[in-house]
Formats: C-alpha cells, structure tokens, sequence
C-alpha cells in the first residue's frame, strides 16, 4: 500500500503519537496545535487507519482517582507514513522531542 | 460500566457539553461524551498549578470538541451521502442555481435575466432533442441486462433517475453557455448568440456522455455509485480469456464486470446480480 500523503499537521500530530504522547491534551502541548486541528486531525488519521483508538481500563484509572482517558497508538501504516512524512518534511524530527518515560 | 467522575466538571463546561453532544450523530454520541468529558477534566487538574493558563486551555478545547462534533457530523454525512443518487441530483441542482445566479449577477436583475435567457432557451428547446438524439446513437451502450422477472419496479426507477439527471444537465449547460456569452451579448449580439449555441451543443454533448458513464457504473438496484474497482485476469491473455475490471455495490447488491477490451466472445460489460447468489447460499 502506497503511503498517504499527510498535510504538515497531521505528519506533525502522527510524529508526536509515534514518540510516545498518546493523549490529545499531549499532543497538544507538544506541538503547539490548537485543539481545533489537533482533534479532528486524530478523527481523520484513525479514519485512514494510521491511528487507532483505545480506552485506558477503568479499574486502572479509578485506582488513581481519575477517569479513562481514550488514548492514540500509531498503527504499523501509520509508523511507515510517519517515516515517509520524517523524510518529505525533515524539520519534523526537530519540532517535537521523544517523550521521557 | 462508565465510572462517574472523580470530581465534578464547571457548569459552564457541562452545559457546553451538553449543547455541542447534540450535533454528533446518536451512535457515537456516548462515546464522545466520555472522550470530552475525561479530557475537560484532566484539562482542569493538570492547570489546578497554573490557574493563568486555564481559560485560555478551557476556551482552546471548547472550539476543539465544537470542532471534533462537527466533524463527526459531516463525516456521517458524508459517509451516507457519497456516492448516492441523492447527491448527484442534489449537486446538479446547486450547480444549476449557482449559474443562475452568476446569470444574475451579469443581468443585474430578474427582469433582464428572464429577457436574455428568453432566446437560448427558446433555442434550446430544438437543440436539445438532436444532441440527446446525438447523445444515444454514439452511446457506447455496453449492458447486458438479466431478464428476470420482479426487475420492472428497479426499471422504471433507474430510467427516471436518468432522465432527471440528463434534463439537469441540459439545463446546467444552458446556464453555463448563457453565462459565458452574456458580458459580450451587449456588443456583438450575433456572435454571442452563435457563440452560445456552440458551447451549448459541446457543453450538452459532454455532460450527456458523463451522464451515460455515471449510469453505466452504478448500481442496477440502489443507483449507488460503484466502487473499489478491482482487476481481474492478465492482460497478456487478452484474447484467450477474461481480463477487465470489477466494481462492485457497497451495499452487496452486485458487482459489474468491465472488460478490458471487446471480444467477439466478450462484447458487453455485465451485472451480476449477487442478491441472488445470497438467497441460494442462505437456503443451503
């Protein structure tokens, strides 16, 4: 399958999710996106299955006195469109850091 | 079981919520609830530190779920409209009344609209039969249609979704022609009027030509365009066997088999009927 061509804020988005920030408020900060793009961005790249969507167990997430948080993984088309978008636009790797763990 | 929140979320932020929830589509209504409802919240308690920064997250993530609603929206709509004889009519219809608004715009009135269009479309009225006439006979015309009987109803439907498609268009290309001739109608009146009736006959003759494909490669049952083409055999045994493409009815009601190139064994494209095939495979 060919890779999908993405617009510089989804490739930006795709590269955060693929270092490691799984959740929107996340990606927001880490690149600086408006949650007007950020949001609908990660609707679309789960359409084209680039992304996928899970919720957090509950039972996690109780324990820690929070709610379940849907979070984002890069699927393995999303990693190789991450990689071609790494190559069409070099600065990407620049603008948004690994995640430290 | 969804789990109530660990602390309540701002009236303003639960009646955003609930204002916004309204425009998802009702299947993925719970679910974006949940989303939003645990974003707000954890929005509230990562900036409980740095209480300068919450309004301008809160009002950041409330364009952002208005954003996030309107696109599931629009894609639920676009996800029942693609490809639907409803839209075809619906966008032939827009285009039409946006042509007759430029119309408008170039006559500066209706009055002066209703007087010009008065002699194309009295023209027209003998143009358009010879380039529908025109249209038929060079029509590759390439169907097999199964003889079965219960089909009549599907018949009658697909010849008036046709013949609505075609008057459309004749009418869109009698706008657009109009349109193109009008600046110059003022000054050089005979050339503009044989001008239009030129780009009416090409403009009619390529729209009817698309009207033909667009009902070639739709749907005998539910006039759904086809999709997700698909080719099947070798293109070096073009003349030992079948080659050509295959698209098929999203919703299962046949596929239409495209050969590549006529055959004297292969002359027509040709639905296959997969409602059928259903029944026979259920009554095993």
């Amino acid at each position: 399958m060919s890779n999908p061509r993405l617009s510089h804020s989804a490739a930006l988005i795709l590269k955060a999710l693929s270092l490691g920030y799984c959740f929107g408020l996340d990606v927001m900060e880490v690149t600086g996106l408006p949650s007007g793009t950020v949001y609908p961005a990660l609707r679309r790249l789960e359409r084209d299955q680039l992304v996928e969507s899970k919720w957090e167990p509950e039972e996690e997430a109780t324990a820690s006195k929070r709610p379940a948080r849907r979070y984002y993984e890069v699927t393995r088309e999303g990693k190789a469109a991450a990689l071609a978008a790494t190559q069409r636009y070099p600065l990407l790797a620049r603008l948004v850091s690994e995640k430290r763990s | 079981m969804r789990q109530p929140l660990p602390s309540p979320l701002p009236l303003l932020d639960r009646n955003l919520l609930g204002l916004v929830k309204r425009i998802v589509p009702c299947d993925e209504r719970e679910e974006w609830f949940r989303t939003w409802q645990a974003e707000l919240w954890h929005m509230h308690h990562r900036s409980r530190n740095h209480p300068g920064k919450t309004l301008s997250v809160a009002t950041d993530l409330s364009i952002g779920l208005t954003r996030d609603a309107l696109w599931l929206r629009t894609d639920s709509w676009r996800r029942s409209f693609t490809g639907t004889p409803t839209l075809c009519l619906a966008t032939l219809l827009g285009l039409c009344l946006v042509s007759t608004l430029v119309s408008l715009a170039l006559s500066g009135s209706w009055h002066a609209l209703s007087l010009y269009l008065g002699g194309p479309f009295k023209r027209s009225l003998l143009e358009a039969p010879l380039v529908v006439f025109v249209s038929f006979a060079t029509a590759s015309r390439r169907h097999i249609e199964q003889s079965s009987t219960g089909k009549k109803l599907y018949w009658i439907k697909r010849q008036l979704f046709f013949a609505a498609k075609m008057l459309l268009v004749l009418l869109l290309t009698l706008l657009l022609s109009a349109d193109i001739c009008q600046p110059a109608h003022a000054s050089l009146p005979n050339t503009s009027e044989l001008f239009q009736i030129i780009f009416f006959v090409i403009f009619a003759l390529l729209g009817l030509r698309w009207a033909f494909l667009d009902q070639e490669q739709r749907c005998k049952q539910c006039f759904h365009s086809l999709g997700t083409p698909a080719r099947v055999g070798r293109p070096s045994h073009n003349l030992l066997e079948w080659n050509g493409t295959e698209l098929t009815c999203k919703q299962g009601h046949g596929l239409l088999s495209v050969p590549e190139m006529e055959t004297s064994w292969c002359q027509s494209s040709q639905w296959v009927d997969l409602n059928s095939r259903w029944d026979q495979a259920a009554s095993i």
